[in-house]
C-alpha cells in the first residue's frame, strides 16, 4: 500500500474521531497534535484555518450568543460558552486537519486506485487552475479600468462576459482533451 | 450555498455518505457506459466550468452579491447524472484540494446540490421545455438552487434534535428548523432568480457555440 493511501486512511479516521469526540479539552488536544505534526508550518496552518472559517463561524457564534442571551432573560438557556467553545474548536480542528492533509499528501496518488477518476480529476484540476487565474484576471481588469465603483449594469456585463468566456473555453478544452486522448489511444490500452 | 465542515453530526454524514456512494457508483456506471474520448473530457470540462461558475459573483441590487452554481445549466446541457458527478467532483476538489467546504459536509452538499439540484432542473426542463423553452430554463435554474437550499436547511435544522448533550445543548449546528428554514431558504429564493437568468443565457450561448463547433 502506498504512503498516500495510508495518509488518506489516517486522515479519514482523524476526521471521524474529531466528530465523535465532544469534550473541548480533547478537541483542543487534537488541535495541538495537528499543529505539532505541522511543525514549522503550524502558525501559518492555524492562521489559514482561522481565516477560512472566521466569517461563517463568527456569524453562527454571535447569533447563538444573541439567542442564548435572549432566552437567558427568560431562564430558558444553559450557558452557551461550552457549546461555542466546542463548536469553534471542532471546526478549526477539522479545517486544520484538511489543510495539513492537503500539504502533505498527493491526492492524485491517494486516488490512484481508479484510472478514470484520476484522469477526470487531473483534467478538471488543471482546467480549474486556469479558470481560477482567469477569474482573478477578470476581477482585477474590471477594478483597474473603473475610476469609481462599477455600476450594477457594468458588473452584470462583466459577469456575463466572464461566464461566456468560461463556457467557450471549457468547450474548446474538452474538444482539445478529446483529440489528445484519442490520438494517444487512451481508450484502447 | 454549501455547508462547511464541523456542523454536521456523524449520525447524519455517515448515512449520507452511504446514500451518496451508492448514487456516485450508479452515476459513474451510467456515465461510463457512454464514457469515451468525447464524454470524459466533457465531464472534466463540466466540472471545471461548474467550479468557476461557483466563483462568479452575480451582483444583486443593493450592493450585495450571490454566487451562481451553474447546476441547472449543467443538468439541461449534459444530463442529470453527468451534472451530479461534475458537481460532486467540484465539491470534492473544493474540500480536498482547496480546503473549501468540508469532507464531512461533502455527501450532504453533493446530494443536495448535485443530485436534487441537477434532477430538479432536468425534470423541470423535460416537463416544461416543449411548452415554453425560456420559462422552462429559468425555472430549471431557480429550482436547482431553491430545492437544495430547502434540503440543506432541513439537514442543518435537525442537527440540534439528533445531536445534543445531556443538558440539551447542541453538539453541532446550533439552530433549529424555525431559524434555518427562513434564514437559508428565503435568500435563495432571490439567488434562484439570478441562477434562472444564468441558465437561460448560458444554455442559449452553449447551444449556439456547440452548433458553431460541430
Amino acid at each position: 500500500m502506498q504512503r498516500d493511501h495510508v495518509f488518506l486512511g489516517l486522515y479519514l479516521a482523524a476526521i471521524l474521531a474529531a466528530t465523535t469526540i465532544h469534550s473541548p479539552l480533547w478537541l483542543a488536544a487534537g488541535l495541538g497534535l495537528v499543529l505539532l505534526i505541522a511543525g514549522r508550518e503550524a502558525f501559518s496552518l492555524l492562521r489559514r484555518a482561522v481565516l477560512t472559517v472566521l466569517a461563517f463561524n463568527a456569524l453562527i457564534s454571535l447569533s447563538y450568543l444573541g439567542m442564548a442571551w435572549w432566552q437567558d432573560a427568560f431562564g430558558l438557556s444553559p450557558s452557551p460558552w461550552q457549546t461555542l467553545l466546542r463548536l469553534n474548536l471542532r471546526v478549526i480542528l477539522l479545517t486544520s486537519l484538511t489543510f495539513l492533509f492537503i500539504s502533505r499528501v498527493n491526492l492524485f496518488q491517494a486516488l490512484s486506485f481508479s484510472k478514470n477518476l484520476t484522469y477526470v480529476l487531473g483534467l478538471a484540476y488543471s482546467q480549474t487552475l486556469t479558470f481560477r487565474r482567469a477569474h482573478d484576471d477578470f476581477r482585477l481588469a474590471l477594478a483597474s479600468r473603473s475610476l469609481h465603483r462599477p455600476s450594477l449594469i457594468d458588473r452584470y456585463r462583466a459577469s456575463a462576459a466572464a461566464v461566456s468566456w468560461y463556457i467557450e473555453k471549457s468547450l474548446h478544452a474538452a474538444t482539445q482533451s478529446s483529440q489528445a486522448l484519442r490520438s494517444r489511444g487512451f481508450f484502447h490500452d | 450555498m454549501h455547508i462547511p465542515d464541523g456542523f454536521i453530526s456523524p449520525q447524519t454524514y455517515l448515512p449520507a455518505y452511504a446514500v451518496a456512494a451508492g448514487l456516485w457508483a450508479y452515476a459513474a456506471r451510467r456515465v461510463k457506459r457512454d464514457l469515451d474520448a468525447d464524454t470524459l473530457p466533457f465531464l472534466a470540462a463540466g466540472t471545471a466550468l461548474s467550479f468557476v461558475l461557483m466563483m462568479v459573483a452575480l451582483p444583486l441590487p443593493g450592493g450585495s452579491t450571490a454566487h451562481a452554481a451553474g447546476i441547472g445549466l449543467l443538468a439541461v446541457s449534459f444530463g442529470g447524472w453527468m451534472a451530479f458527478l461534475a458537481v460532486s467532483l467540484v465539491l470534492a476538489m473544493q474540500a480536498l484540494l482547496f480546503g473549501d467546504g468540508g469532507i464531512t459536509a461533502l455527501p450532504i452538499n453533493a446530494l443536495a446540490m448535485g443530485f436534487i439540484g441537477s434532477f430538479a432542473a432536468l425534470v423541470t426542463w423535460k416537463l416544461l421545455g416543449r411548452w415554453h423553452e425560456t420559462l422552462a430554463l429559468f425555472l430549471a435554474g431557480w429550482f436547482s438552487i431553491v430545492l437544495p437550499a430547502l434540503l440543506m436547511a432541513l439537514v442543518l435544522g435537525v442537527q440540534p434534535l439528533i445531536a445534543h448533550d445531556a443538558q440539551g445543548a447542541p453538539l453541532f449546528f446550533p439552530f433549529g428548523l424555525a431559524i434555518t428554514l427562513p434564514a437559508v431558504v428565503l435568500p435563495h429564493l432571490l439567488v434562484g432568480l439570478a441562477e434562472g437568468v444564468l441558465t437561460v443565457l448560458g444554455y442559449r450561448y452553449l447551444t449556439r457555440l456547440r452548433t458553431r463547433l460541430a
